[in-house]
């Protein structure tokens, strides 16, 4: 196995990493590299650089909405910012983000060399990227990108309602990016079964490899689906009549969140993969409640595949109790996940950096939104909420508030990993205190506007309807956000430019990627330690302080 | 002990069987339950915020040494979980009996109203009444209706989907193409505004209908007028 090769042979390990070190220079390393950690990191900047780009149109949408009245953008060009901002976020930023995080990381936990398939790995990462190109050269065309909302309900999705290239390119871009994410979750997922180090079980994944096991799960099972109803929907454009019968705009809905709702804990798990091992990194202390949150996770991925029609609630056409207990019923399974991480808080030794700070960001917000998601998971209190801005605050809670804070905690947390340098602690902590701050002043009051009647996806609004003050509040909080994500940018123009050396295990991890150096080599690692938990570094720490030879570092 | 029916616990059971219709008022349904779920939401949401500002007070690293991280039975979680189902069952067993009063339909409505959605605009069509309304997101139609009536609504959409949401009501439902949903509502004297709750493009946003409920006797003397005025019309369909 690959694994034991890695540790077998050091010195074979370390003309590798020369070799490719050698390779680095020139685009082509770039370009076709097979090292999981490089490719990897650059599915995570493709990412980054995706989500400033859709924090540009929120910012956009947000500005045309501090006011009644339609001053900055037509409702056309409106139309084009939600569906290019939502689809943006979710097929371009969190999904790919995500994977990205378990292509660098997992391989590492898990004790492999590389990751199985890598080039499969890379044919992924640059589907991925095709699609967004693909997405957004929509702009280009005469009708614009696509307006139909990240949804793209039939009939307004088809080529009557929604004329135009524009429209057909972003079908063609989410068929791309969804075959490009399948193919990245594929070698994931045999990375995880097959190449991992002797000794560790399944038993022995961190919490963040479990995390990622059941996303990708999740990837295989559903993306497929989506691929499907899209190059249904793109037949259709192209003159087929396949959603045109009268069951065809409820079988779309049916496919899209087949897909779409696992898609969501697609873009949660792993975020909650991260914030369990900074958490336990962090209260220096082994996760606790880790065999009933594998359970949990199991369940919950089970689950999600039945979930999926609480988003059709008022379409009087799926069994709304039946979709209603299986989406409620998932608290079991989320609140044994809170139950876990509080555990683990209670009786640690609590550091509180930034990637911890984010880390509890994560776990309070998120908390926000699934709270907020029982409430919607009950049919007649949604038939007020769907399509409102209590939804929209509901979702961003979960997707901003949530995933992407634990976003910043893996960036925080693993950047030493990645570049052998940390990023600037007392610059992390300012860049939190922002977006709390512009997070909840701009996704709060959307509850209220929600509760209130504001519908979602519209450009303006009556200034006699009483919504422009708690508007303006969140176009403020908006702004805050931008900022803090300017802070993140400077930092790592800091941190990279003068670099504070971070050593390999700055945070004193608890798993395997701590246990090689900063970056690490071409092949990972130069030998592996015994694999004892799911904490073996942990475990190593304790021992050697239970035999009074603490080792300096 | 008796039984006591107040609970509503046989119309849990038997939803149809045995009762006398009464008139459903969206608004109460929609309140009541809001009731349970938002403090529960608050209760728990304020226990974990409390259990994690105290962990990270109480247990800041003091010192040098690794905490002992002994796992505590399973039966602790066990437990939990135990509880955790047991809130699952209470919440939909309160959301399950308030869905079947919302949902249900009169078997002899007061009034019905047969409405089209469609890019961008709205027609009700009073059935049997001879009266039509019709209006577009220049000029938004109003619905007239009775007050204490159960007004039969029949929904569909001549194109894309849409959605019929009055807000004040706290009830939405779509409008698909080639299909009808029905569904009832009451109301008080009031004026309020409905509008399209699915993006349905470009003038979704100014999709909307003024509603007016008044009493039955004005309404009837409403729909005279209308009735002798031919088809009225608030602006072009789309």
């Amino acid at each position: 196995m690959s694994a034991s090769r890695a540790s077998a042979s050091p010195a074979t390990a370390d003309a590798a990493a020369e070799h490719v070190a050698g390779l680095d220079l020139g685009l082509l390393g770039w370009i076709a590299t097979t090292d999981h950690k490089r490719i990897a990191l650059r599915m995570a900047i493709v990412s980054f650089a995706f989500f400033l780009i859709g924090g540009v149109f929120a910012l956009l949408m947000r500005s045309e909405l501090a006011d009644p009245g339609l001053q900055l953008v037509g409702r056309d060009t409106y139309n084009q910012l939600f569906t290019m901002h939502g689809s943006t976020m979710i097929f371009l930023v969190l999904t790919p983000l995500a994977l990205a995080l378990g292509t660098y990381i997992v391989p590492l936990q898990v004790g492999a060399a590389d990751i199985a398939a890598p080039r499969v790995t890379l044919a992924g990462h640059w589907l991925v990227l095709a699609g967004g190109l693909t997405m957004y050269s929509g702009f280009l065309t005469d009708h614009g990108a696509g307006k139909a909302g990240w949804t793209a309900y039939y009939p307004l999705s088809g080529n009557s309602a929604t004329p135009g290239t524009g429209m057909d390119l972003w079908v063609i871009g989410v068929i791309l990016v969804g075959l490009g994410l399948t193919l990245v979750a594929c070698c994931l997922l045999a990375t995880i079964v097959r190449l991992r180090a002797p000794g560790m079980t399944m038993l022995r994944l961190p919490v963040f490899s479990w995390t990622m096991l059941a996303t990708v799960l999740m990837v295989v099972m559903t993306v497929p689906v989506l691929a499907v109803g899209m190059a249904l929907l793109l037949a259709d454009r192209l003159g087929a009549s396949i959603y045109e019968s009268s069951g065809g705009p409820i079988a779309y809905q049916n496919l899209f969140w087949f897909f779409g709702h696992p898609a969501v804990y697609i873009m949660f798990f792993p975020f909650l993969g991260i914030t369990a091992d900074v958490v336990a990194t962090f209260a220096r202390k082994r996760f606790t409640g880790y065999r009933p949150l594998i359970i949990a996770l199991i369940v919950f991925t089970g689950l999600s595949m039945s979930v999926w029609a609480h988003h059709m609630f008022t379409t009087d056409q799926v069994a709304n109790k039946y979709f209603s207990l299986t989406s409620t019923a998932l608290v079991v399974a989320a609140g044994t996940e809170y139950f876990a991480i509080i555990a683990t808080l209670i009786g640690g030794s609590i550091l509180l950096r930034t990637p911890m700070l984010f880390a509890l960001g994560f776990f309070l917000q998120f908390l926000i939104g699934g709270l907020s998601g029982v409430i919607v998971a009950s049919p007649p209190l949604d038939y007020h909420a769907h399509d409102s801005y209590f939804v929209v605050a509901h979702f961003h809670y979960t997707l901003f508030a949530g995933s992407l804070f634990a976003g910043f905690a893996a960036a925080y947390y693993w950047f030493p990993k990645w570049t052998g340098a940390l990023l600037r602690d007392s610059l992390g902590k300012v860049q939190f205190a922002l977006m709390v701050v512009g997070t909840n002043m701009t996704f709060f009051p959307m509850f209220l506007l929600g509760y209130d009647g504001m519908p979602r996806r519209v450009a303006d609004y009556s200034p006699d309807a009483g919504f422009t003050d708690l508007n303006r509040l969140s176009t403020l909080g908006s702004f805050l956000i931008a900022l803090g994500v300017a802070v993140f940018l400077w930092n790592l123009f800091v941190s990279l430019r003068r670099r504070d050396p971070a050593g390999d295990d700055p945070w004193e991890g608890h798993s395997l990627e701590w246990a090689t150096t900063s970056p690490p080599p071409r092949y990972n690692f130069r030998s592996l330690p015994a694999i004892t938990s799911h904490a073996p570094l942990l475990d190593r720490r304790l021992e050697a302080a239970a035999g009074r030879r603490r080792r300096p570092r | 002990m008796a039984f006591n029916t107040s609970l509503g616990w046989h119309r849990l059971r038997w939803p149809n069987r045995g009762r006398v219709y009464a008139l459903i008022d969206t608004r109460d349904e929609f309140q009541d339950l809001w009731r349970v779920y938002l403090p529960i939401g608050i209760a728990v949401a304020v226990i974990v915020f409390g259990l994690v500002l105290f962990a990270v007070v109480r247990y800041r690293r003091r010192g040098d040494e690794i905490p002992g991280g002994r796992e505590g039975p399973p039966i602790v979680e066990g437990l939990y979980a135990l509880v955790l189902a047991g809130v699952v069952v209470f919440l939909l067993a309160m959301t399950f009996r308030t869905d079947d009063r919302v949902i249900e339909v009169s078997p002899d409505p007061g009034l019905q109203v047969d409405v089209t959605a469609f890019q961008w605009g709205w027609r009700f069509t009073y059935l049997g009444e001879q009266v039509t309304v019709v209006g577009d997101d220049r000029r938004p139609p109003t619905l007239v209706v009775p007050t204490d009536t159960e007004v039969r609504f029949t929904l569909h959409s001549r194109d894309v989907i849409h959605a019929f949401w009055i807000p004040e009501l706290r009830f939405k439902r779509d409008a698909f193409p080639e299909r009808d949903t029905t569904f009832d509502l009451s109301f008080e004297e009031d004026e309020m505004t409905g509008r399209c709750a699915e993006f349905c493009g470009l003038a979704h946003g100014e999709m909307t209908f003024d509603v007016v409920a008044m009493a039955r006797d004005e309404f009837d003397s409403w729909l005279d007028t209308q009735r002798r005025a031919g088809q009225i019309q608030h602006g072009e369909p789309g």
